[in-house]
Parts: C-alpha cells; structure tokens; sequence
C-alpha cells in the first residue's frame, strides 16, 4: 500500500496549500513593513541571508530547526493521541539538564553521546508522567499540569544548574558538555548538521510508530474517536501514556540538541536563555507540519530559517527585533491557520 | 407562478453539485402547501437531505430558485431561514453533549440558561414538551439520554423557535412505534395549527398512515408527487427504488443448537447508581435470532454496553460459552467469538476520519493475520482483507482508501457488519442494526443475520423497530424499564401484544 502520507494519502495538496499560505504572510508582513516604512525587500532579504546566506548561516538555521522539530513532534504525537500537551517546553529544560548531567560520567565519543540522550529523553519522558498520572486517574487536563510542570521544571533546572551542574571555575554557567558527548561535526563541520539528521530519524521513528505500528494505530484511533477506540476495545490509558511519555522524551531530546547540538555555547546559563521558548514555538512548527513528523521536518527549517534571520535583520536591515518578531508572527500564523482553521472546525463538530 | 399564498415552499429547477462533484439534486420541482405534513421519501443517497439542508439555508443550490409563501428568497445562512420561519431537524444530532436538554434548547436564542426567566422559559418549554407529547428530563446532560430522546430534544428546540414550517429529516429512525405515534399526534397538533411539516423517511408505512401527500426522490430527481389518496406502498417503493421490492425476507424452519450465550439475572447502574437494568436473564442458542424489542432508552443500550464489555457489571453474569465475561475488555470477548455491531456506528462503530483498510482492523490491529516484519500492521495484508470485505459484502465505496466519512449510511453499516462477521464469530449482538438505512440496505443486513442464523450462530438482536423483530426473531422479548418482559417464541407473538408490553401492559 501507498504509505499514508501528509493528510492521509496526498502530499501535495498541503505543500501547495502552505506554500500559498506563507506568501500571503510575507505579503502582508511585507505592507506593515512598508506601513511602519521599512523596505520589506531588504528586510526579507536579510531574513534569508541570515538562515541560508553564508555556510555557518546555513548549519546555523539547521541547528535551530532540529530542537524545533522535536518539540513538534511532542506536540504533533499529543494532537494524534486527542491532547493538547504543552509540556514540552519544560522537558527540553531538564533534557538538557540530563545531557549536561551525562557529562559527569567518563566515556568514549559516540557511547557517551548515546548515553547523553537517554538520560535526556528519560528525564523529558518522566517529566510527563505526573500529567500522565493526573489525567488518567483523576481526569485532570492536560493543559493545566503541562503549564504548571513547566514552571516547575524552570525552576527546579535553575536551582539545579546553580546548585548541582555548576562550573567551579564560572558559577554563571553549568560545567560544558564533554567533547565526547557532544554530537559529531562530520558533515559540513558543524555539530548542527548531525543534530538535524538525529531530528529527523526521530521524526521517521514516530512516523514508523504511528502508522506503521498496532499500538501507534490505537493511539491515532483515540484520538480521533475514543469511543470507537473503547468499544473495539483499546484501553484509553495505553494511548495517552505513550503519547506522553513518546512526547515527553522528544522535547528531552531537544534539549540534549540545545546543550550538545548547537556551535555554542554547550552549557546552561543561569535564566537558561539557550533553551527558553523552543517548547511553545514547536507548538507553531506542528502546526505548520500538520501535525505529521514529515511535514514537521519541513515546517522546522521553515521556521528555523525565519529565527536565524533575527540578527541579520536587525543589524543590517536596522528593523528593531519587536517588530520583526511581529512579522514573524504573521508569517507563521498564516501558515499556520489551515491547519489551526480544521482542527478548530472539527472540535466545533464535535 | 401558481397561487402564491397557497404554495408555503416552493422551488422551482433546483440543481445542487456538491464541491467535489456529487450531483446530489438535478432539476428539483418541489413544493408543500399549508397545514400539510408532507412526506419526502427516498432510499439513502437520494438527496433528501441536501433538498432540506437547501431549504433550511445550509446549503446554497448551484441553480434554480426557491418561494416561500409566494415571495423568491436566497438564504444564505440557516438564520435566514429561521427568520422566515423554517427549521430543520438534523438526521444526525447537532446537540451539544455535556449540556442540560433545556441548555441545549435555548442555545442560541438571548435566553441566559441560569438567569432571571430561566425558570419560566423551562416551565415554557415543559409545557410545549407536554402539549405536543414529547417527553424529556429537562436537566439531564444530553450524552447521558438515550438516542430517542436526543431526538426529541432536538424537535423541542425547533418548537421553541417557533418555526412554521418544520423540516425532519429522518426523525423516525431513532424512535420506536409508541414514540412515533406520539411524534406525530404532535405533528397533527401542528399541522392543525396551520404549520407545515416536511417529513423525511424511506419507511413507506409512515409515509402511507400520516402524510397528506408525498413527493419521491431518486438519485437527485422528483419521481413523482402523489397525494396520500393515490400511494399504495408498491407504487411508492417501486417510485422510490425503481424496481420492485421483495417486501418478506424468508425465515426458514430451524431447530435451535446448544446453548451459546447467556445472561444471568443481570443488574446495571447508571452513574447516578440507579437500576437500568434490573434482574434480566435470556439464553441465545445456535441458529436462533432472539430479539429485543422495546422503546428505545428502556436499558437496551446499556445492556449492549455490559456484553460488549464496556460497562460494569452491577449484579448477575454474562456468559460466552460457558466462560464468564464479565471485566473482560471487549477485544478479549470478541476473540472468544463474540461479533458486536453497535448500535451507533458512526459514533462507536467507525473511525470516520479513517479509511476503510484502517477501519476494519478496528478491534483487530494486533492479529496475528495483519501482523508484520517484527510487530507491524502489513498494511499490504490489511489491503487485502479490505478488497475481499468490499467484494463479498457488496461494499461500494471508492476504494479502500476513502475515509468511512465518505460512504453512504449503508455501506458505513456494511462495513461495520463485515467486519464483525469476518472473525466467523459464534455469537453476535446486533443494536439497532438497521436503524437510517435505505430499503436495501436494510434488506441487506437483515438478510445477513439470517444467513448468520442459517450458518448455526446466535444472534441477539437488539431493535426498536418491531418489523425487523418480527421479521427476523425465533424467541421475542421486550425490554421495559430495564426488564426484559413477555418473552416468548416468535409464533405467540403478535404485533398488537408486542405493542403493549413495549407500553408496559403485561396483557
Ligand atoms: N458534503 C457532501 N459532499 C459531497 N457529496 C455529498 C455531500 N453530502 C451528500 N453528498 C452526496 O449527495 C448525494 C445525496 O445525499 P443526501 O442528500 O445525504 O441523501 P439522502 O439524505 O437522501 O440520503 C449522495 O450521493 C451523497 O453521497
Ligand atoms: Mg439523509
């Protein structure tokens, strides 16, 4: 059989979809540009030179896409399973609290990376069970613990790289990650480039759990219609603790990719500036893909290429970043709104 | 233009080409006049509801125009036409589950649910309720009432409205005979006070007994327009299918086999903890097809609920051959050779977004027959089995991969029933097998769970429609208030003593 592909069987028609969807938000972020008089050409120049100008720009834009499509996928596995999980952000906080944390220990490249990530996907994983817990015994949503974990995790990642993870010799910033469980730099000579690829063979496993799987199959079957789900006789908890946990130790990962996978500054900082946001803007990359690991991996370097454009932008283009920001925002609203639009539409039916 | 006053619809060429192509209507003449109850009749797929969806301002028609009392109107959303004073009744319930039957009602309108007049509007509304005999428990949430009374609460809202022309598409599929006469003695109240029903079915007997005059619609297209005096029900099925109907199915002489299933003194509660059902005991043995009439929301879904494994058993048991099922989960007890069609397919039967090959592994995803390299679903064996479904059960459906949502009522059953006789079950519970689908679909299926029967299962057959319980049952019992009552062989059973219990008289 045709392997289901975007939206069930066809490819294109979301890729066209979207692909219109941005121009119309460059559009328009082009007529604010003009409105506050800005030259849109140039801003939207500098934009792209900033993710795909130069080579370091490029493996720069790619390593600011592979923590966001693993937080999308956190997000995109919650939707298919019927949740609306908001808690990745907080998992890519104590993720990268366990990838520094593995560098505690003494072992060679490549095991040591390996070792990295399964403390961070563990520690993103476990991060979700207390949602996990609460929902499932005692009905509570989603939403709500996912947004209190998520302080949580701010606050005890803090306190942890203050306390427990800190350079003797610099008490602003944890110790660095090992050279050895840092990713490696074979492609293009970036440790970016392999992050990406790690990003996106996780986006091909979910791919394979979802639709190529019996428990992934059921965990789709909730989340469209859970009582079907529960009359063919699925147990409703299965579902939701893999959606989680699954989510859970991707947003982990993501954070390993933060601290192990980026060209700087491989350690945390006290306010933890390098992992901040990647959670909630991975929410917008879902829905850019959506909700589907492939168009995930598509939507992360759209996305990823807008962020990096940031600084060229406002050094060069001299916007001020508030209102950059705000392009950005209509930009990826935009893209996002189809998807935003049916997912709307079908709550509404139900 | 024929006297306008007269005519209270009217639409004149109507043409409706769905986006995707789909010419659901094609050169619609159609008109009602006041204080009729006009019956539209067609087979599912006939463009019944598109025509009432059109008129009650859903749906824009691609060209022709429309009249209502005399006047050319183009609504362009289904306020327009509750301003002009025509409402419809959705086939399929447009309530909003968690809220109060009464919420649900004044959704909508300015009416504050908690406020100041929210004690007269309720009080307002049980009397219309009472006046035209359709009884609902204003405060309960809408999911925790039976499919029935969905549906009055539904035909309560549009009351409340104050339409004058009232447009039910299908209202009868979820009711039973006693509901049904009472939906319409409200129907003939109505209709005496100068409103206009437009009436959808595909059941020729109800178009026979209450509507004043029919118009039939085939694949898009008026067939022809008959008042009551003139329609006999061969010429109705014969306008309505285009050919001549086989109306019995044969139920050949069987001796019943050994005993299959059993249900011991059974006792369930609702969430409030009280009885739904009380003390019921039935054996189901091969070859036999027990039936279970009654009005629905007597503990009929419930029951199905508790052998389908999917509500707790409060007293009593439930046995498949011999071994208890009771806390089983409902893969367990189909494996153990239990085939269950539920009573609301869309909701509990399909995956609508789904498409076929992933909807009839429902239930059947961790088989040994799909299963792949390491724990994969082969979806090329799923494939398959999908093709072979489609070809034996006569499933028309673009192809294996549309999505459930797309097929026609029928075919959705079809596809629901075939999957639950693929695993050549030994016993199967049918709820409400029939219930919306079109004189051949129904014929179908029906024809199904006598070969069931033919090929030495039990079935438990589970019907608000006493046709189908008299067609099909060798024993017949009745459920009333969470009792099943009067059962006996289907020989002493007549249709007039069926009626009674189903009203509680124990004659
Ligand atoms: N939204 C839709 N898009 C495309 N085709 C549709 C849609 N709704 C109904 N149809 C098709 O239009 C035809 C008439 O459908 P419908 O009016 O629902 O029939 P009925 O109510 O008589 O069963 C059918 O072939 C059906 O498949
Ligand atoms: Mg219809």
């Amino acid at each position: 059989m045709k392997l289901p592909l975007i939206g069930g069987g066809r490819v294109l028609a979301p890729l066209e979809e979207s692909a219109f969807a941005a121009l119309m938000g460059f559009f328009f972020g082009g007529i604010l540009l003009v409105v506050l008089g800005y030259n849109p050409i140039l801003t939207y120049y500098y934009m792209f030179y900033g993710g795909l100008g130069s080579l370091s720009n490029v493996t720069d834009m790619l390593g600011n896409a592979a923590p966001l499509i693993l937080t999308a996928l956190t997000f995109a596995v919650g939707v298919r399973a019927g949740l609306f999980n908001i808690g990745a952000e907080g998992q890519v906080y104590v993720g990268a609290g366990g990838a520094i944390y593995a560098s505690y220990y003494f072992l060679p490249a490549g095991i040591h990376l390996g070792f990295a990530l399964v403390l961070a996907g563990a520690a993103g994983a476990l991060m979700a069970v207390p949602t996990y817990l609460l929902k499932a015994y005692r009905g509570v949503n989603e939403v709500i613990t996912t947004i209190m974990l998520n302080w949580t995790a701010y606050f005890g990642v803090l306190w942890v790289a203050i306390v427990l993870l800190a350079d003797p010799a610099r008490p602003e910033k944890t110790i660095s990650v090992a050279p050895t469980s840092r990713f490696p730099d074979f492609l293009l000579g970036s440790v970016s480039t392999s992050a990406l690829l790690f990003a996106i063979a996780v986006a091909a496993a979910f791919y394979v759990y979802l639709w190529l799987t019996p428990s992934g199959y059921e965990l789709r079957s909730v989340g469209l219609n859970p009582e079907a789900a529960r009359f063919s006789g699925i147990n409703p908890r299965k579902p939701l603790l893999s959606a989680l946990l699954l989510g859970g130790a991707s947003a982990g990962l993501a954070g390993a990719v933060q601290v192990a996978g980026r060209t700087t500054p491989f350690a945390l900082y006290t306010g933890l500036s390098n992992v901040l946001n990647y959670g909630y803007n991975g929410i917008g990359v879902a829905l850019i893909g959506r909700n589907h690991p492939l168009g995930i991996i598509v939507a992360g370097l759209f996305f990823g290429t807008l962020q990096a454009g940031f600084s060229t932008v406002q050094l060069y283009a001299r916007v001020p970043f508030e209102i950059i920001q705000v392009i950005e925002g209509i930009i990826i609203f935009t893209v996002a709104a189809p998807e935003l639009y049916r997912r709307f539409r079908g709550s509404l039916k139900k | 233009m024929a006297s306008p006053t007269k005519e209270l619809v009217k639409t004149s060429n109507l043409t409706k080409t769905y986006p995707d192509g789909t010419q659901a209507l094609t050169g619609v003449d159609f008109s009602v006049t006041k204080g009729e109850i006009h019956g539209l009749l067609g087979e599912n797929g006939a463009g019944k509801t598109t025509l009432s969806k059109i008129l009650s301002g859903i749906l824009k028609p691609t060209s022709g125009e429309i009249y209502i009392k005399g006047n050319l109107v183009r609504m362009k959303r289904p306020s327009d036409a509750l301003g002009l004073g025509i409402g419809m009744v959705h086939q399929h319930f447009a309530l909003v589950r968690p809220f109060s039957a009464f919420e649900n009602i004044v959704l909508g309108t300015d009416l504050n649910p908690t406020g100041e007049r929210a004690k007269e509007a309720k009080a307002s509304i049980a009397d219309l309720a009472k006046g035209v005999g359709l009884q609902v428990t204003l405060d309960s949430p809408v999911e925790s009432l039976a499919l029935g009374a969905q549906q009055r609460v539904e035909i309560l809202k549009m009351l409340y409205r104050n339409v004058d022309i009232l447009i039910l598409d299908e209202p009868t599929s979820s009711l039973t005979i006693k509901e049904t006469g009472e939906l319409f003695k409200s129907l003939l109240k109505l209709k005496e006070e100068g409103k206009c029903v437009i009436f959808i079915t595909h059941k020729l007997r109800e178009v026979m007994d209450f509507c004043d005059s029919i118009t039939v619609l085939r694949q898009g297209k008026v067939t022809g327009r008959i008042s009551k005096s003139e329609a006999s029900p061969i010429t109705l099925a014969t306008m309505m299918v285009g050919r001549t109907v086989e109306f019995e199915l044969k139920r050949s002489p069987m001796t019943p086999g050994d005993e299959v299933f059993t249900i011991d003194n059974l006792t369930l509660l609702d969430r409030e903890g009280k009885e739904v059902v009380k003390d019921l005991s039935l054996k189901v043995r091969r070859g036999e097809i027990f039936g279970i009439a009654g009005v629905e929301g007597n503990g009929q879904t419930e029951l199905a609920e508790a052998i389908a494994g999917i509500r707790r058993v409060a007293k009593g048991s439930i046995r498949l051959k011999g071994t208890e099922t009771e806390g089983k989960s409902s893969s367990v007890i189909r494996r153990h050779g239990a085939g269950l069609i539920p009573e609301d397919r869309r909701q509990m039967g399909l995956i609508l977004e789904m498409n076929l090959d992933e909807n009839v592994i429902l239930g059947k995803q961790r088989d040994l027959q799909f299963r792949g390299s390491l724990t994969s679903i082969a979806w090329r064996k799923v494939r398959q089995f999908t093709s072979d479904l489609m070809k034996k059960f006569e499933i028309t459906a673009k192809g294996p991969e549309s999505p459930a949502r797309s097929l026609s009522g029928g075919n959705q059953q079809k596809v629901v029933v075939s999957r639950e006789l693929s695993s050549d079950p030994d016993f199967i519970v049918a709820a409400q097998p029939t219930r919306g689908l079109d004189v051949a679909a129904t014929e179908y299926i029906r024809k199904l769970l006598l070969d069931s029967r033919g090929g030495g299962k039990a079935v438990l057959l589970i019907s608000a429609e006493l046709d189908e319980i008299l067609q099909l049952s060798d024993q017949i019992g009745v459920m009333y208030e969470g009792r099943l009552i009067g059962v006996g062989a289907a020989e002493t059973m007549s249709r007039e003593r069926i009626g009674l219990l189903m009203g509680g008289i124990v004659a």
